[in-house]
């Protein structure tokens, strides 16, 4: 469960972009999350909504971009997606590739509310 | 009104990271990150580990558990330097324990740092300490698709240590299984087989640590010292 500890840096950040904005609530959350980033949307969701209580951010909907994971061969330089865990080049078959998608875990964006004019 | 960010959120750990990472090349200091589930012998390996250098070797540890000074106690009656990292709550270790625990240490009496994570296969998975190599180790009493189950953390690991081979003939434990698991998720894998009660591939072990701080001694190599993290 360390996806408290995401959870609770993300909701920092998000409130500097209030403070920043006057105290605005913040109605959105953008996300990007890798397949193999070690982060559960669902888990995260929950630490969100947990620790966002009585803040500015609760109540925020989080928008997530989900990236596969995916590799390049060291032999033949091809980009493929993995099935699973297993990393065989399906040009070459190649069992050496670096990973170069997946591993994402940004916070991308927040909305916040518009506050009337003074 | 829509704020745009776009920045990685453990960018604050990657950072502090990567200034311990500098830390370590400038006071030559090879440091490596042990993970594994609870019990699987992390502390024992350390143990043995720390009896069979000779007491002018410069080692030190730093060992973090939810709880307790336990780990501690055991590993400071070597005669090392060792300092606890109790959590909390927290299930990983992160840049910022580091740096804290090794506020009153001088790196430049230190050869090599091992650090004892939290016994988990997830979490610490994410968190960069700026070691040169994080190790797994599996014990025998854990099944043989660990890898398979947690493949993350065989992925980034350099080496899997799998430990308690002294009781492989009590249990359904299919070693060259286990081992071909580990390459399945991480190709060309490195294996030791030990056991820190019979005292079992202690050689095999040491000489990794000591082949690979070698390596990481040596500017201008793959592993060497200016290596960043992958994540």
């Amino acid at each position: 469960m360390h996806e408290l500890s995401i959870a609770s840096t993300i909701l920092d950040r998000a409130q500097v972009a209030s403070e920043q904005n006057g105290g605005a609530r913040v109605t959105k959350i953008g996300l990007r999350i890798g397949e193999i980033s070690g982060v559960e949307p669902d888990a995260l969701t929950f630490g969100i909504e947990a620790l966002s209580k009585d803040t500015p951010m609760q109540g925020a909907v989080l928008e997530v971009e989900f990236c596969k994971r995916k590799q390049r061969c060291s032999a033949c330089a091809a980009e493929f997606e993995p099935e699973g865990f297993l990393a065989i080049c399906p040009t070459c078959h190649g069992d050496q590739s670096e990973c170069i998608a997946g591993k994402e875990l940004d916070v991308m964006f927040f909305e916040l509310e518009d506050l009337p004019c003074a | 009104m829509r704020v745009d960010v776009e920045e990685k959120v453990l960018s604050e750990n990657d950072r502090l990271a990567l200034g311990l990472r500098e830390r370590y090349r400038k006071h030559k200091v090879f440091c490596v990150n042990l993970i594994s589930s609870p019990g699987s012998g992390k502390t024992a390996l350390l143990e043995r580990t720390l009896e069979a250098l000779p007491k002018t070797a410069k080692v030190a540890l730093l060992t973090g558990d939810l709880q307790t000074e336990n780990d501690a106690r055991r590993l400071a009656k070597a005669g090392f330097p060792v300092k606890q990292i109790t959590t909390g709550g927290t299930c990983h270790l992160d840049a910022r324990m580091i740096i804290k625990a090794l506020e009153d240490w001088d790196l430049d009496a230190i050869d090599i740092l091992f650090v004892e994570n939290v016994g988990n296969l997830v979490c610490p998975t994410s968190y960069d300490l700026g070691e040169h190599a994080k190790i797994v180790v599996l014990s025998v009493t854990e099944g043989e698709d660990k890898p398979l189950k947690y493949p993350a953390i065989f992925a980034i690991s350099e080496l899997c240590v799998i430990n308690k081979i002294d009781l492989l003939p009590y249990v359904p434990f299919d070693l060259a299984q286990a081992i071909a698991n580990a390459r399945q998720v991480h190709p060309g894998m490195e294996v030791v087989e030990t056991s820190c009660t019979k005292v079992q591939g202690l050689d095999a072990w040491l000489a990794w640590i000591e082949r690979r701080r070698k390596q990481a001694m040596e500017p201008g190599t793959a592993k060497g010292p200016a290596k960043g993290h992958e994540g």
